[in-house]
């Protein structure tokens, strides 16, 4: 019981991480659209950023810019710094992934997979 | 002679830099992407001779720091992220060179144009570079993903539905395995905070004085463990996570598989072998045996899957495709055996000197990955340009090609035959010390399945060359009125570009003259093994 | 092992057919200079491992090393004294063979005759470095290159029989080497420390004996495919759709005989005579040989096609010689190993004689060949001669071999072995003596049926009224057995090319066989002459094995094993 208060309580980001990591995987899988597989893909990328900030969480620290000469706590920057990194990669990915929809979409005129299967097995 | 640290560093930035470059010259002078790659990877085999001189003759595993934050600190962990050449690396970065080149000869008449494509490539190329140089955790998902990237570009490349269909499944599969490594790494770094390689290692064997214990036990680490091996498996398509690699294959373009083919799953694969040897060591797997239990189950299952998919397989490029995920099973499952604990203890004393079986499997993995990837790479040249002059694409239409494309046909005899494993050629090298890892380590159900590859590789090579050469055109495909050869609407046929002939004339002698290459592979790996297994 | 002089002449032996290759490929355009090729490289060949014959009968050895192919495994070859045995009894028949298959192929006027020639030059290189092979691991390198040299001429004919037997082949031999072979090769190399011939043997009486069984298992097991031991055999009956040269000098003598001698090397070098009577494997390889022996002996029986029968005596003869190595001691091996030249002298011929016959009057079922004798005299005196040898009679080379076997059994107490023998001997008579009987004591119209051919056992269904053969060419052969050979003519090809061999026209014709007289007006010399040349090299072999230099190698082989 204890563990599920404190994991509520003050571990609830790494709780929320694998549940958006979950639906994210589950909208990549079980989506029909494909702009909505892209979507899933875009919240579970997220669900990796949440847990990295929250991995870098300190109690009571400000954030990590630093004026010289001050002191105090600070959270951690090196995971707010790999968040960054992915959050371009994701952006890169996504305009990618959409770039080829677009062709798709102009090519075969549906965006849905089943039909696309359809269309793509009587060629 | 300067310092070679600038090697690594020059080997991953010129083709990024050319790329912009390419995209660039595209603005003043069409149709001038070729050159710049050209000159591009150029100057990136000269640095690949300079480093080959520096880590096998010279003083050996080269680090270079980017930025020079150096190791400050009372821990001594690094701040910056390092480059790191040693032995395993450079030979990776060795075929990178090579296969960068030769695609370039192949794909100037035979591939897509335009500088655009070109810049993807280069991308490509020096995406590669980095996740074979690189000494940092997170450095290595960034240039995963910059492979990812450049990869699904260039399979869309020839401006098709159809690639771009299996382009976008690729992209999601291929981001969803990234991802789950980037959770590792993540994992790992909330154990021990540092994303280095190097001190990573050194923090979960519990070597700073800060460290009470070995961290290998921690559930952090081994759920970290299981995120990368997951996401890894997925980039060098292990069954059951090789869905993407089929498609991919075959809707690129001909030029585009032979580099995907030769270099993307086996630079995936090379770093899981790094992330296993290096960072976890064997010491992780003697604390968690059914680590390695379940890797080499994994891979065994892939062997025998991926070779039974391939016969089913009626179009040529597909079922070269499932032969990859046949022959990537086979290396995972040597990096396996290197770290399995039973392997780790098992001497075979030969002349003297003794060698564990695990040392074989690291040997066997570094001659399979490079040696795999020029067989396959050679065998898309062939069968590419077979596609292009003789537009046979299905395994039936390759009826009497033996007469028609006798040189291609006897490359891809040649290259077929390595593949299976016939000596003397580097396919069979690489099977001869994986297993006699297996077989020295007990491990006997993968012994097993790694002597019945052999069959299994030929019963879908056997259908190809018995086709080449031995049945009629009116055999194979009955419903056929006239004589169709060429792709040409009427009657002129095309024949191969005479960079595409050397390519594959090449590739296939290199097949073989690697066969014969077992004891310099040996002597030149001999410091990192020793790295590995003694620290 | 005995101090090795260095030498280039081993590898040579195997080069220098491989270097024809390309010489034969270039020359396509001009059949005599191409055939040329091969017969200088036969010659060649012969007299490079000729050359080395008298100082290995002093007892040196010749050796050539690449150097290590793997750490711990040198790619290397030594002519020691069996592998003299082999190598000098490949090259020695291929002379003959060069000669042979110029004839057969002209006279068939069959197609891709260069890949053919260049092919079988490539095989025969492979079957030299077999031979020659160090240890076990060039032995196997050689083993796979000599499926892969071999297959092209197996499938030569490009029709479904032949593709169906090319991929039974394939799959055999290649799950016989690539699988069962390196895998055992592997197992003693990770036991012993080394594969070299003669070395392995201390690491192995040392190591688990359940492992050492395994890799004894594995490796006969892996050469048995090759040799055609039971149950493995099958491929060979089908492999009979390839012409007939490939069918005498590769699946008679070079292909056959490499699985025999890889045996030879495993039971003799590898594991040694004492550490084989200690794991108890050696009665194992008897029995299964002794199996062999009598079942394919009892299916010879049955088969009307020639070729036919003449493989399943094959895959009887191989046994005799695994039987003597599995019996081992001294007189046993003796025998085995003098049974490898041999048989390979009367098969051959006995091939030879069956092609000879196809070409000349496309007959291939010993039902028509009643009478032949008067057609092709020379010919079925040669079979004549060489089936008399096959059944043991002395003076002809089959019979000191047996004797050995025989005598070699009982010394070592396994005298059932020797009643396994006997009989078989009595099986050879009953399935070749109407072959040579009908040719010159019947003809086509007094002959009589056939009672294991035609009667309720064997191939054909009894005529209904069960009366008399009427004098009609054998029709209806679906009921034979299921065999590639079985259902079409040896050399089918397709019918666009060769239109005037259309059917199936064998047989004596309307007025019975013609008289051709002795002179050799009966066919090609380019045939006739081998096929006599090994019938008197047979009749050498059996009056003076010892001067004939095949019993004096083996006795040094069997000294240096014993010692």
């Amino acid at each position: 019981m204890n563990v599920v208060v404190d994991l509520l309580t003050t571990q609830y980001t790494y709780a929320l991480f694998a549940l958006l990591m979950g639906i994210g995987l589950y909208m990549m899988v079980a989506s029909e659209n494909l702009v909505k597989k892209v979507i899933g893909l875009n919240v579970f990328q997220t669900a990796l950023f949440l847990f990295f900030v929250s991995s870098a969480y300190v109690v009571g620290g400000s954030a990590p810019i630093v004026p010289s000469g001050a002191s105090g706590r600070f959270v951690s920057p090196l995971p707010q710094v790999i968040v960054l990194t992915a959050i371009v990669v994701g952006v890169a990915l996504t305009a990618v992934a959409l770039s080829l929809i677009v062709r798709i979409y102009g090519e075969y005129g549906t965006l849905r997979e089943e039909a696309l299967r359809e269309v793509r097995a009587d060629e | 002679m300067s310092d070679a640290t600038l090697a690594p560093i020059g080997l991953i930035v010129v083709p990024i830099i050319a790329a912009a470059l390419s995209l660039a010259a595209g603005l003043v002078r069409d149709r001038s992407g070729w050159m710049v790659a050209l000159a591009a990877l150029l100057v990136e085999a000269v640095l690949m001779i300079w480093l080959v001189d520096a880590v096998y003759r010279g003083p050996g595993r080269l680090v270079h720091e980017l930025g020079a934050y150096g190791r400050p600190g009372s821990d001594g962990f690094a701040v910056g992220i390092e480059l790191v050449a040693d032995e395993l690396s450079v030979l990776v970065v060795v075929l990178i060179s090579v296969v960068s080149l030769g695609v370039l000869a192949i794909s100037r008449r035979g591939g897509p144009r335009g500088n655009a494509f070109y810049s993807a490539y280069l991308l490509l190329a020096g995406g590669l570079m980095g996740v074979s140089l690189t000494g940092d955790l997170f450095n290595m998902f960034v240039f995963l993903e910059i492979v990812g990237l450049a990869t699904y570009t260039l399979v869309a490349a020839d401006r098709s539905a159809e690639s771009a269909v299996a382009a976008l499944k690729y992209l999601l599969i291929g981001t969803t395995g990234a991802s789950l490594f980037l959770v590792g790494v993540g994992y790992l770094f909330l154990a021990t905070g540092t994303l280095n390689m190097a001190d990573l290692a050194a923090m979960l064997a519990g070597e700073p004085s800060f460290v009470e214990e070995a961290l290998y036990g921690d559930t952090l680490v081994v759920a970290g463990f299981g995120f990368i091996t997951a996401g890894l498996l997925v980039k060098s398509a292990i069954f059951p996570l090789h869905t993407w690699q089929p498609d991919a294959y075959s809707a690129a373009a001909d030029s585009v598989t032979v580099y995907i083919s030769a270099l993307a799953s086996t630079v995936a694969a090379y770093a899981f072998a790094r992330v296993m040897l290096t960072v976890f060591t064997p010491a992780f797997f003697e604390v968690n045996p059914i680590a390695a239990t379940a890797i080499v189950t994994l891979a065994s299952v892939s062997i025998v899957a991926g070779s039974v998919l391939a016969v089913m397989q009626r179009r040529v490029k597909r079922m070269l495709a499932y032969s990859s995920v046949s022959q990537f099973g086979l290396i995972i499952a040597a990096i396996g055996i290197a770290v399995h604990p039973a392997a780790v203890d098992a001497g075979i004393p030969f002349a003297g000197i003794e060698r564990t079986a695990a040392e074989f499997a690291v040997i066997g993995t570094a001659i399979h990955l490079v040696g795999h990837g020029l067989i396959k790479g050679g065998l898309f040249a062939a069968v590419g340009t077979i596609a292009r002059t003789e537009g046979a694409r299905t395994v039936a239409e390759y009826a009497e090609l033996g007469r028609r494309a006798p040189v291609r046909s006897a490359a891809i005899a040649v290259l077929a035959l390595a593949l299976v494993g016939v000596p003397p050629t580097v396919g069979f090298l690489g099977k001869w010390y994986i297993a006699l890892g297996a077989v020295g380590a007990g491990l006997w159900p993968l012994a097993v399945v790694i002597f019945a590859s052999t069959v299994l590789t030929l019963t879908y090579v056997a259908r190809l060359l018995e086709r080449l050469y031995f049945t009629p055109r009116s055999v194979a495909l009955p419903d056929r009125v006239a004589a169709d050869g060429g792709t040409a609407a009427a009657g002129e046929p095309i024949s191969p570009t005479v960079g595409a002939i050397v390519v594959i004339v090449l590739a296939t002698i290199g097949v073989v003259a690697l066969g014969f290459a077992g004891t310099e592979v040996t002597e030149a790996l001999d410091p990192f093994i020793a790295e590995v297994f003694n620290s | 092992m005995t101090e090795a002089i260095y030498s280039l002449r081993p590898l040579l032996a195997v080069l220098v057919s491989a270097i024809a290759i390309p010489l034969i490929v270039a020359s396509y355009r001009r059949p005599n200079v191409r055939e040329g090729w091969s017969v200088a490289a036969a010659l060649a060949k012969f007299g490079i491992i000729a050359s080395m014959l008298p100082a290995v009968l002093a007892g040196e050895e010749f050796r050539w090393s690449f150097g290590a192919y793997v750490p711990g495994v040198e790619f290397a070859l030594r002519a020691d004294a069996l592998g003299m045995l082999f190598a000098l009894l490949a090259s020695f028949l291929w002379v003959f063979t060069a000669f042979y298959a110029t004839g057969y192929m002209r006279g068939l006027d069959e197609h891709s005759q260069t890949r053919f020639f260049a092919a079988f030059a490539g095989s025969l290189s492979a079957a030299v470095g077999i031979a020659f092979a160090e240890n076990l691991l060039t032995i196997f390198v050689f083993y796979e290159l000599l499926s892969v040299a071999t297959y092209p001429l197996v499938a030569h004919n490009e029709d479904e029989e032949a593709r169906i037997a090319g991929r039974k082949y394939l799959a055999y031999t290649f799950f016989g080497g690539g699988v069962l072979v390196l895998g055992g090769t592997v197992l003693v190399f990770a036991l012993a420390g080394t594969t070299t011939f003669g070395e392995t043997a201390a690491g192995l009486a040392t190591a688990d004996p359940t492992l050492a069984r395994a890799a004894f298992a594995m490796l006969a097991a892996g050469f048995g495919v090759k040799a055609a031991l039971m149950p493995a055999h099958s491929w060979l009956p089908d492999a009979m759709v390839a012409p007939t040269p490939v069918s005498g000098l590769l699946h008679a003598v070079a292909v056959v005989k490499s699985g025999v001698f890889g045996i030879a090397r495993v039971v003799l070098d590898v594991f040694g005579p004492e550490l084989v009577t200690d794991l108890g494997v050696g009665v194992l390889l008897a029995a299964l040989a002794a199996f062999t022996l009598t079942v394919a002996s009892i299916i010879a029986l049955r088969q009307d096609r020639l070729k036919a029968r003449l493989a399943y005596s094959t895959i009887s003869q191989l046994s005799y010689i695994i039987l003597g190595l599995g019996v081992l001691g001294p007189t046993a091996i003796k025998g085995a190993l003098l049974h490898i030249p041999a048989h390979a002298f009367m098969k051959l011929t006995l091939f030879f004689c069956a092609g000879i016959i196809h070409v000349e009057t496309h007959t291939d079922y010993i039902s028509e060949m009643d009478g032949i004798g008067k057609r092709m005299p020379l010919t079925m005196t040669a079979f004549a001669v060489a089936a008399a040898g096959m059944a043991g009679i002395p003076l002809i080379a089959g019979f000191v071999s047996k004797w050995f076997l025989l005598i070699g059994s009982v010394e070592t107490g396994q005298a059932v072995f020797a009643l396994v023998l006997l009989v078989s001997g009595v099986l050879n008579i009953a399935y070749f003596w109407p072959i040579v009987y009908g040719a010159f004591f019947e003809s086509a119209d007094t002959a009589d049926e056939k009672p294991l051919v035609r009667g309720p056992f064997g191939g054909h269904t009894p005529v209904p009224d069960g009366g008399t053969r009427s004098g009609e060419s054998p029709v209806d052969r679906s009921e034979e057995t299921n065999y590639a050979v079985d259902r079409n003519p040896s050399d089918h090809h397709s019918e666009e090319a060769h239109e005037e061999h259309d059917a199936h026209h064998g047989g004596p014709g309307p007025d019975g066989w013609q008289w051709a007289g002795w002179t050799g007006a009966e066919g090609s010399w380019l045939m006739l002459g081998p096929i006599l040349a090994i019938a008197a090299g047979s009749v050498v072999l059996g009056i003076v094995p010892y001067e004939a230099v095949f019993l004096e190698l083996i006795e040094q082989i069997v000294a240096g094993v014993s010692a």
